[in-house]
């Protein structure tokens, strides 16, 4: 059954959602604790905890809104914290609310997953704003924003849609490149994710769920003050939701205008925005839109706008059709803050809350143990994330400036299970990288388990079977995924391109990826596979269409114990997860997100093979050599046969030594 | 006794000159040298030089105040230098005065010195002509720069033991002249033009006026040796005798003429095809033939493959170093030239040179020569090129000595420096260029279409749409300007680019334009070379230099999108001095570097086709090989083969210049020893450096990146068993010994400091 022959049908269903009427200009103070003083011993500056209050939403909101009219674009705008809370959704009159997903680069017949998806608004109320489709849209691309940067990058959708595509950047002389470093990140932050929070629970608590993932439609920025990020816009106003495939021309994009003049004032500091880092030597899209381009005037107070040019709407699942004001990253009402010493060694750590002041996910022990001889102990649970939190201290970020600063990253560890054995971050790590490196560890460790093959043959989804079945024939192995090889997410990433190998023009997909004739943003194999299901259930949800949200607890896949599968917040297809071992059994996973690829790939590859050469024999560590994902030779027509790489590590890794190769003979 | 003196080399060649001719040439000025006094056989005094026409004497040259009186002369005023002979003057007693007038062909008072000591030594020696004083004191009163040797063979007549070389003190046997040599001296002051006036000349009578004369038996002087039996038979093969199909004879005309005096006399037919069109008798005809061989094993940083590795285990940037290159290439040429080219410029010249190149490398990692990481490591590949396709012809000449202009339209060989910094490449172009006062003014001024280049061989891809590149250069030269001896070059050169639109991707699948930096948007440019350069000596120093100021915009800086200024200099010079057959050179290089990568002013400095002959050229490491820059960008170099500037482009050959680049600097000291005629070494020790990394360090998001790219240490022996140019051998070895920065950037799973490269090189050429 495809998936989009099942959501085909929502769009007549005719909507009635309460509007709400904004403009109440409340000032709700929000209570922003001095930042903690760093003893002299700490890598890592502690952001400044800063946040958006209600007036600043609604400035941001006015700009927009104000560049919208000077456009005659009427938008859907959202507004959210540094953690994901949706701060506010506006609608402006006439604004088109529906979301409509560009077909498969090939047309419709190869649509698979999201694309093609065509989501109608719900039919007009008196006062026509109501929250349709692009309030998802619109609330993907300020997660977005908020959610890629920090204080030392700033990305946009546009940025996003730049590191996800076959080739890096897209462009037509990139073609035979290598895919984008961060392709498959958009399918992160799911709805369905078991790490992300959702509205409603405890207080603030980040990180949030988006409803779509992360965008790659141009129109969100993240949003600073006082130099510290504290959130991120978004607008649809076109009601495509789609990507740029090539960045070498310079898009007019209405929402880009229109989300970059709500920034206004809002600005990050100087020197850190996209287009100030390279990757590769490329560097990265912040924004085809610029300030010279903005039509719009001085925005207004935003209380005479609301309720004239539109209204503030509640969509279900995110936001109460009302400006709240952002909780302050860093406080424990952020759901991210310092560790304690007891929950973390390193006094650099930051942590999970549940807001109450509980680590959500505390160091702890395997949860296996009923499959796995000798499962994860604490420790050991303790010195993978110390250890891959030293080598985080000394490596050299790839996104950051200025330059030398350090890596900043989210490190997970997981059990066989998927179980989370621990999250740790460095204070100002992007949070996308939370969910993503839960992602890792969980798919690094899913597809090195014996039981891959068969869980995925198992899988309801009937083209995940049909994936696995293809990937016997691409490996010419009918053992393949049978715990015989050590997969990392780079190895997994590197068959689950529309290319085989990745980037190599003319040659059939990988055995988990769509033909580049099927292949989109969208719809990029086995990992949006996976998880389209949910987030279909996710927007039925906002829209009415349905009164069950998808459950905490991502993808069909079979549990491994009553109420939980190994893939809670879905895959990852990007590097940056390692399978955990002891000896010649895996054991579990580690999952690093937040900087570049290969530091992502260093800092968990090496704090494995250190917390190994830490606790000495027996204990945990990488796989062996033997096993691991680069010896196995994919046969491909006519050339070579490819080997899937197993980590890559980055150049000149360090800020204290000069070394190089550093992963070399581990 | 009789002292013979001829072996004073510059009194003889004083006494060559006949005093009419002296008289005739240096009527204006009139040096002396006058001898004061001469106190002792060993103490020689010479009081003074001065002028007696026109001008003051310098102090400076004045070795000692004039003192005496001119008291005794030992022959008559004016008496010729030739005349003068130590006969003359025995019978002089010590004290004897003597005022010789002079008249040298310098008006140059340290000359005038030197001519006039030889003679104050021939009375010197003649007033003491005690064997002692030859070989003994007397000899401490010569100047330094007198310094007389003997022819080699020769002993004088007189039976005296004499050494073999006079050696003055602080003059080691090494820093002697043979006989009849002239080392270079600092000449600040060119001679007069010569004018030759033949008073009275008649014109000798024409060959008609001597009726019982046979006819001339031959029709041109090029036949004129093997009428006289002095020429070999022709042999095609033979390019060192006389050869028709190497332009030392013309080729025949089929008129009906000739084909039925051919016909008549038995000979060979005239197979010069009719269909040229030729006319006249002086067309020549040269062929050309040369067989370049390369085999070149070398190690440099190469990156593994992002999607796949050949080994596994790859876990990092860095894989195996070692690669092995191996070339031949082919040049096949053919030149028709009219015009009696070994007496004047040739009226019309049609040359063709096409370069067949094979080549093969291998590389331990995938993706390195091909985009597509499932191709093997190793490629094959094969290209015809077309190096020169051009059409001379000779405008005008504009004086009797053949001072010319002269047109040359179509794809030829060009260099805007003497050392090919700028612009060294064949391309399609057309060029005017001429020469004025005796050829000590040149001239050229010239537009070029440039070619697009094959990926793998370099050479001219004819077959190709032309870039939208266009290269308009002016320069004149000026022989001995500002000082004798040296070359003066004024140089003009516009590099026009518009390639924004274009998307360029090679043979290998690697995109070369725009390249993958910053942006990656296309771009286009206009950048002035403003240069000056100079070649030749100061005195006794060989010197070529050359410096550079680039100044124009690029419409599109790739690391902001905006319009930005282009402003980079360039210098680069190497000084080096001739000791016997050594040749010792230092070499000193600037290349700015782009400082601030985000703002509006591109300070790095790049060339348009760099091939430059410098600091060892392609015997050095870092000139030959290239350095991929992992990291910082997909398909970019750090510098180009045969490259020495840092100039992070795409390709040297199919790139757009890049002037956001690290600049280049260059200290180095090389020595060439002529061990043999035949075998040469040459060894040169480099240290380079970036000029500034904050490119490097933008686009490799890393902070300080050093400066220091290391020692670059070779050597090379050049082989020519036949001591000609037909067949050289060539064999060079270098080393790279990293420096700081370059380790900072690269390394290798070996994890060597060092990088080395072997050049094997044969040519053959007919």
């Amino acid at each position: 059954m495809r998936v989009t022959k099942s959501i085909s049908g929502l769009t007549a269903i005719a909507f009635i959602l309460a509007s709400c009427g904004g403009g109440t200009n409340s000032t709700t103070p929000v209570a922003v604790s001095p930042p903690p003083t760093s003893p002299p011993t700490r890598a890592f500056t502690v952001p400044a905890q800063e946040s958006l209050s209600v007036a600043d939403v609604q400035q941001v909101m006015a700009q927009a809104i104000t560049e919208a009219r000077a456009r005659n674009m009427p938008a859907t705008i959202a507004v959210t914290d540094r953690v994901g809370n949706v701060l506010g959704v506006f609608v402006m009159v006439g604004a088109n609310r529906s979301l409509s997903i560009p077909n498969a680069p090939g047309g419709a017949t190869f649509n698979n997953d999201l694309q093609g998806l065509s989501l109608q608004a719900p039919a007009a109320t008196a006062s026509d704003t109501g929250a349709g489709p692009s309030a998802a849209g619109a609330i993907a691309k300020a997660v977005t924003g908020a959610y890629l940067s920090s204080g030392g990058n700033a990305f946009s959708t546009r940025t996003a849609s730049q590191i996800v595509q076959q080739n890096f950047p897209p462009s037509p002389n990139a073609v035979g490149l290598e895919s984008g470093p961060l392709y498959g990140v958009q399918f992160s932050q799911l709805p369905c994710s078991d790490l992300s929070q959702r509205f409603g629970g405890p207080a603030m608590i980040g990180p949030k769920r988006s409803p779509l993932g992360l965008s790659a439609d141009a129109g969100g920025f993240p949003l600073y003050k006082n130099g510290v990020l504290v959130g991120g816009v978004g607008v649809m106003g076109d009601g495509v939701y789609d990507f740029d495939t090539n960045i070498l021309d310079v898009e007019s994009k209405d929402e880009e205008f229109i989300a970059l003049a709500a920034t206004a004032n809002f600005l990050p500091p100087a020197g850190i925005t996209a287009n100030f880092i390279t990757v590769d030597g490329t560097s990265l899209r912040y924004s085809d839109a610029t300030a010279s381009g903005f039509r719009g005037a001085a925005a207004p107070a935003f209380s005479t706008l609301a309720g004239t040019v539109g209204n503030l709407v509640a969509v279900t699942g995110y936001n109460a059709a009302t400006i709240v004001a952002g909780s302050a990253y860093g406080s424990e009402n952020s759901g991210i803050r310092a560790s304690t010493t007891t929950e973390f060694a390193n006094p650099d750590a930051f942590i999970l809350t549940n807001g109450s002041g509980t680590n959500r996910f505390p160091v702890r022990a395997a949860t296996d143990g009923a499959v796995t001889a000798q499962p994860i102990t604490a420790a050991e649970s303790r010195a993978l994330l110390e250890e891959a939190f030293l080598i985080m201290t000394r490596a050299r970020a790839q996104i950051r400036r200025p330059l030398d600063s350090r890596a900043q990253v989210t490190i997970s560890v997981v059990d066989t299970y998927g179980s989370v054995l621990g999250v740790v971050r460095s204070p100002d790590a992007p949070i996308f990288g939370t969910d993503v490196s839960l992602q890792k560890a969980r798919t690094a460790a899913f597809f090195t388990n014996a039981n891959a093959s068969s869980e995925l043959l198992a899988n309801p989804t009937p083209r995940i079977a049909d994936m696995m079945r293809t990937a016997r024939i691409f490996f010419n192995d009918p053992n393949a995924f049978t715990g015989r090889v050590a997969f990392t997410n780079r190895a997994i990433g590197n068959i689950a391109r529309p290319f085989f190998p990745d980037g190599e023009q003319e040659r059939p997909p990988g055995a988990f990826s769509p033909s580049i004739q099927g292949f989109s943003p969208f719809s990029v194999g086995i990992q949006s596979t996976l998880i389209t299901e949910n987030i279909v259930q996710n927007v039925l949800f906002i829209l009415g269409a349905s009164t069950t949200d998808t459950p905490q607890r991502c993808t069909r896949s079979p549990d491994v114990i009553p109420g939980q599968n190994r893939l809670q917040n879905g895959i990852q297809i990007f590097p940056g997860g390692e399978p955990i071992y002891r000896g010649n059994v895996l054991v579990g996973g580690i999952g690093v997100s937040g900087d570049g690829i290969d530091q992502d790939d260093m800092i968990g590859f090496l704090g494995a093979n250190n917390a190994g050469l830490r606790l000495g024999a027996n204990s945990v560590g990488n796989a062996p050599f033997a096993v691991r994902s680069d010896n196995v030779r994919v046969p491909v027509t006519g050339r070579d046969p490819v080997r899937l790489r197993y980590v890559g590590c980055p150049f000149a890794p360090f800020l204290d030594t000069a070394e190089q190769n550093v992963c070399q003979g581990r | 006794m009789a002292i013979d003196l001829s072996f004073l080399p510059t009194f003889a060649a004083l006494s060559i000159e006949s005093a009419t001719m002296r008289k005739h040439r240096f009527d204006d000025i009139t040096h002396e040298a006058t001898l004061t006094s001469i106190l002792s056989a060993s103490e020689l005094e010479l009081s003074g030089i001065r002028e007696t026409e026109g001008g003051e004497t310098d102090p400076a040259e004045v070795i000692i105040e004039a003192s005496a009186a001119e008291t005794i002369l030992p022959f008559p005023i004016g008496t010729s230098g030739a005349d003068i002979t130590a006969s003359n003057l025995i019978g002089f007693p010590e004290g004897t005065a003597a005022r010789i007038p002079i008249e040298v062909a310098v008006a140059d008072t340290r000359q005038a010195t030197q001519l006039a000591v030889p003679l104050i030594t021939a009375l010197a020696s003649a007033t003491a002509p005690t064997d002692e004083a030859v070989g003994g004191s007397n000899d401490a009163t010569l100047p330094d720069a007198f310094v007389p040797s003997f022819p080699p063979g020769t002993v004088p007549e007189s039976g005296v033991q004499t050494p073999d070389v006079i050696v003055a003190p602080g003059i080691s046997a090494e820093g002697a002249l043979l006989d009849g040599r002239r080392r270079p001296g600092d000449e600040k002051v060119l001679p007069d033009p010569v004018t030759q006036t033949n008073i009275g000349a008649v014109r000798p009578p024409p060959p008609s006026a001597f009726p019982g004369d046979p006819e001339f038996p031959i029709p041109d002087r090029f036949r004129l040796a093997s009428n006289l039996g002095l020429a070999r038979k022709e042999k095609f093969l033979d390019p060192y005798n006389q050869n028709t199909f190497k332009g030392d004879k013309p080729v025949c005309i089929p008129t009906d003429e000739e084909v039925a005096r051919r016909a008549a006399a038995g000979e060979s037919k005239c197979r010069t095809p009719k269909f040229l069109g030729l006319k006249g008798d002086d067309w020549f005809f040269v062929l050309t033939g040369v067989s370049d061989t390369i085999v070149e094993p070398r190690t440099f940083p190469i990156p593994v493959s992002v999607q796949t590795t050949e080994r596994p285990r790859s876990n990092d940037v860095f894989g195996k170093s070692q690669s092995l290159v191996l070339a031949q290439t082919f040049l096949f040429g053919a030149a028709l030239i009219k015009g009696q080219t070994a007496y004047k410029p040739p009226d019309v010249e049609y040359r063709a040179l096409l370069a067949f190149n094979i080549n093969y490398v291998n590389v331990p990692e995938r993706r390195v020569l091909s985009v597509k990481p499932s191709k093997e490591s190793n490629r094959f590949d094969y290209f015809l090129g077309v190096q020169e396709l051009f059409y001379d012809v000779h405008w005008r000449n504009v004086s009797d000595r053949y001072d010319f202009d002269s047109f040359r339209f179509g794809i030829q060989p060009f260099q805007q420096d003497f050392r090919g910094f700028l612009f060294n490449d064949n391309q399609l172009g057309v060029r005017l260029f001429g020469i004025r006062d005796n050829n000590r003014f040149q001239y050229n001024l010239a537009a070029f279409w440039r070619l697009e280049k094959d990926t793998n061989s370099g050479l001219n891809a004819v077959t190709m749409r032309p870039r939208d590149d266009y290269v308009i250069a002016a320069n004149v030269y000026r022989q001995d300007f500002p000082v004798v001896g040296l070359t003066s070059q004024v140089s003009v050169t516009l590099n026009i680019n518009r390639e924004k639109r274009q998307l360029e991707v090679d043979d290998n699948g690697f995109p070369v334009r725009p390249a993958l930096l910053g942006t990656t948007r296309g771009r286009n440019y206009d950048v002035t070379y403003l240069g000056y350069s100079v070649d030749g000596r100061i005195g006794r120093v060989n010197l070529t230099a050359t410096s550079y100021a680039a100044l124009g915009t690029d419409r599109n800086s790739f690391f902001t999108d905006q319009k930005a200024k282009i402003r980079s200099f360039f210098f680069a010079a190497e000084p080096s001095i001739d000791i016997n057959y050594l040749r010792i050179r230092l070499a000193a290089l600037y290349a700015s570097g782009d400082s601030k990568p985000f703002d509006n002013v591109e300070g790095g400095f790049d060339a348009i086709f760099e091939n430059p002959i410098f600091a060892g050229a392609d015997t050095s490491y870092f000139i030959r090989q290239t350095i991929p820059f992992a990291g910082g960008g997909r398909a970019v170099a750090i510098n180009g083969r045969n490259g020495i500037l840092n100039s992070l482009r795409s390709s040297k050959e199919q790139g757009q210049s890049n002037f956001n680049n690290p600049g280049t600097m260059l200290l180095g000291v090389g020595v060439d020893a002529d061990i043999t005629p035949k075998f040469r070494l040459t060894g040169n020790v480099n240290h380079l450096w970036f000029e500034n990394t904050a490119t490097l360090q933008a686009l490799r998001v890393e902070g300080s990146i050093p400066k220091s790219i290391g020692y670059d240490i070779s050597a090379a022996a050049i082989f020519r068993p036949s001591a000609i140019q037909n067949v050289v051998f060539r064999l060079s070895g270098a080393v790279l010994q990293s420096g700081k920065g370059f380790r900072d950037l690269f390394a290798s799973a070996q994890r060597q400091k060092r990088f080395y490269s072997v050049l094997f090189n044969a040519t053959a050429s007919f």
